[in-house]
């Protein structure tokens, strides 16, 4: 289904609201939005674009209802730079629950997850439930992949995924998938998937998941962690992550050597009071052949008064490939009920190679928020990008939210 | 062997406190207005590990990520693509914008420069929102020897070719071979060598796995340096 006609399809479902025979209920969103940006990617010339955005959940169509209606999806104009009518249907599927108290089926565009990957596909997911402690998924369509202007992927990209879970357990999440992609009518991945989670003693937590590619033979993701939370406040957190990157079977560079990507993380989080949280972690990386890296981060959470909510980010990574040093600070108050005011800065230094030296980005940027109605809110936000590239780049954005 | 003693102790674990699972899940759909302090403090009674704390981002993936989770109680596919797939009909203010497309937060400041040493923080992350197809959508644009690349600038900053002699490329492009790909999707740079059979690029392991790509996209790939049949 091409973009256009899926969008048309959205909007045609929404004029069904005027129909007061339909007993069905719908709602959702309507967001228009005025949007003023340099096109980094033609040339810096300035972009004026309009923009819709309707979500919409159709329920209630049946008399059980278990049958409902979803859809999100964006049309844009650009008036300056030639670019016209883009969009993005990012999904519109019936969803059916609970058929013969053990079948829930999805058809149309969704997104779907498995632990073995994940993708947008046009197609279907059925889910096989309350038949013991394992319940299962299957799911398959066309791939649909979105680039910076519409889709990119073809009839020839297809997903197919298989999925056996343990359902039911308080305490216990345990998932095994497959999951294969098709390129062109070629197995372009093949992946073996599990993902599972544990409650321990009342304040442990592991966790892990697993990715094998049957292509090349080897774990294409390892992640195991552990949480340890004495309180509800404060969390510790150990995990070790490994990736060996795969490729696309249809890629050249799928049969090249690559080395194994290794990290180790500790984090911890603490809520302090309804004022203040913190949070500190430390991350080792390790890209073989000696190439590591070292990366530190702090975060601070402020709620001073009520209305008042401060937020302050610090990152510092040294190591193969490059530094970074920098922090984001936002904050915002809230007038009354129906007003908010936001605003932000994020600075980072940065080198990249030893002739770049170090190089500064920073960000700055204002916004507001003003509920008209209880169904109705205007909001806008401006932005100024100062960095080795641009000495002003102002982008902005109007918007217009309706709930229905 | 280690794989397979990683593969069962992670089933043993689970087999081992199965015991202690035997409890149905709750249902959460009542709690979805619920302030996030009020759920951590009930999860902390029953064991369950707070969560949507400030590492929720960076570690929803393993909840979110298999099928049957409940993340659809309280939300709907739009939180995922709105991060995900720079959708922006929920933005908050200090959401920004790429031209269109609304990013998270992991793409700060300037993420156009600074995107080749992020993008190193976890080589697999980039491609849970982005194709491939994404990153050569956009360094097309950009005319090859454009773009300032950390290895490629042996013959000075405005001089873009590796160098071989200097034994750099293969180190560079073991440790993030996903970069070259971006510019060079074809890998026609990489063939131009390598096709002639002087330098092997294959992993170790090529004699075991090599008849699982020739079956899956042998006639695509293989015979951009081999002959039909000698593969």
């Amino acid at each position: 289904m091409g973009i256009k006609g899926s969008l048309r399809l959205l909007l045609c479902i929404s004029l069904l609201t005027a129909s007061t025979s339909w007993s069905a209920e719908i709602h959702g969103r309507s967001s228009t939005q005025f949007l003023s940006f340099n096109n980094e990617l033609l040339d810096d010339h300035r972009q004026i674009e309009l923009a819709e955005y309707l979500r919409l959940s159709i329920t209630n169509i049946d008399q059980a209802g278990k049958f409902s209606i979803h859809g999100y999806g964006r049309g844009s104009q650009d008036f300056t730079n030639g670019e016209g009518l883009n969009g993005r249907l990012y999904y519109l599927y019936g969803d059916y629950r609970g058929l013969f108290d053990k079948v829930d089926l999805r058809v149309g565009r969704q997104f779907v997850n498995l632990a073995a990957g994940s993708a947008i596909i046009d197609g279907a997911q059925i889910g096989l439930n309350n038949v013991g402690p394992v319940a299962f998924t299957v799911l398959g369509g066309r791939d649909v992949l979105f680039g910076l202007n519409g889709e990119i992927g073809d009839a020839g990209n297809a997903t197919f995924g298989l999925a056996g879970y343990l359902t039911g357990f308080k305490q216990t999440d345990l998932e095994l998938s497959w999951l294969r992609k098709w390129d062109d009518g070629d197995v372009s991945r093949d992946v073996i998937g599990a993902t599972f989670k544990q409650y321990l003693l009342n304040n442990l937590k592991a966790y892990g998941n697993l990715r094998y590619d049957i292509a090349a033979e080897s774990f294409n993701e390892v992640l195991g962690g552990v949480k340890y939370y004495p309180t509800s406040d404060l969390i510790f957190t150990g995990e070790y992550y490994q990736s060996y990157p795969t490729f696309d079977t249809t890629s050249i560079y799928s049969v090249f050597a690559v080395n194994r990507y290794q990290e180790g993380v500790f984090r911890v989080d603490y809520t302090v009071n309804n004022m203040v949280s913190l949070n500190a972690g430390y991350n080792r990386q390790g890209y073989g052949e000696d190439g590591t890296a070292n990366v530190y981060h702090a975060g601070i959470g402020l709620r001073p008064i009520e209305p008042l909510a401060v937020s302050l980010e610090y990152d510092k990574r040294n190591g193969y490939y490059g530094s970074l040093d920098g922090g984001i600070a936002t904050a915002s108050y809230d007038i009354g009920k129906s007003s908010q005011i936001a605003g932000g800065i994020t600075y980072d230094v940065y080198e990249r190679d030893v002739l770049t030296g170090h190089e500064i980005a920073r960000r700055y940027w204002l916004g507001g928020r003003h509920k008209l109605a209880s169904n109705m809110a205007l909001s806008g936000r401006i932005q100024n990008d100062v960095n080795h590239r641009y000495s002003r780049n102002v982008s902005g954005r109007v918007t217009f939210d309706y709930d229905f | 062997m280690k794989k397979m003693l990683f593969i069962c102790m992670l089933l043993s674990l689970t087999v081992l406190y199965v015991q202690q699972a035997l409890a149905q899940k709750q249902q959460h759909k009542e709690y979805a207005e619920m302030q996030i302090p009020e759920c951590n403090s009930c999860h902390k009674g029953e064991g369950v590990a707070p969560n949507h704390d400030s590492d929720w981002v960076r570690n929803h993936r393993t909840l979110a990520s298999k099928a049957g989770h409940n993340c659809a109680e309280c939300h709907g596919q739009t939180m995922c693509l709105d991060c995900h797939q720079g959708g922006g009909i929920n933005a908050d203010l200090s959401v920004a914008n790429f031209g269109r497309d609304y990013l998270p937060k992991s793409h700060r400041s300037d993420f156009v420069t600074i995107h080749p040493i992020k993008a190193l923080d976890n080589p697999q992350s980039c491609y849970r929102c982005h194709d491939q197809k994404f990153c050569n959508a956009c360094h097309a644009r950009f005319p090859q020897g454009n773009l300032r690349i950390k290895s490629h600038l042996a013959l000075g900053s405005v001089g873009q070719a590796y160098a071989p002699a200097l034994n750099e490329h293969a180190t560079e492009a073991r440790r993030n071979l996903q970069s070259c790909q971006a510019c060079h999707p074809d890998g026609d740079v990489c063939i131009q060598c390598h096709a002639s059979g002087s330098t092997n690029p294959h992993p170790r392991n090529w004699r075991a796995i090599k008849n699982n790509y020739r079956d899956k996209a042998g006639s695509r790939v293989c015979t951009k340096c081999h002959l039909p049949g000698t593969y």
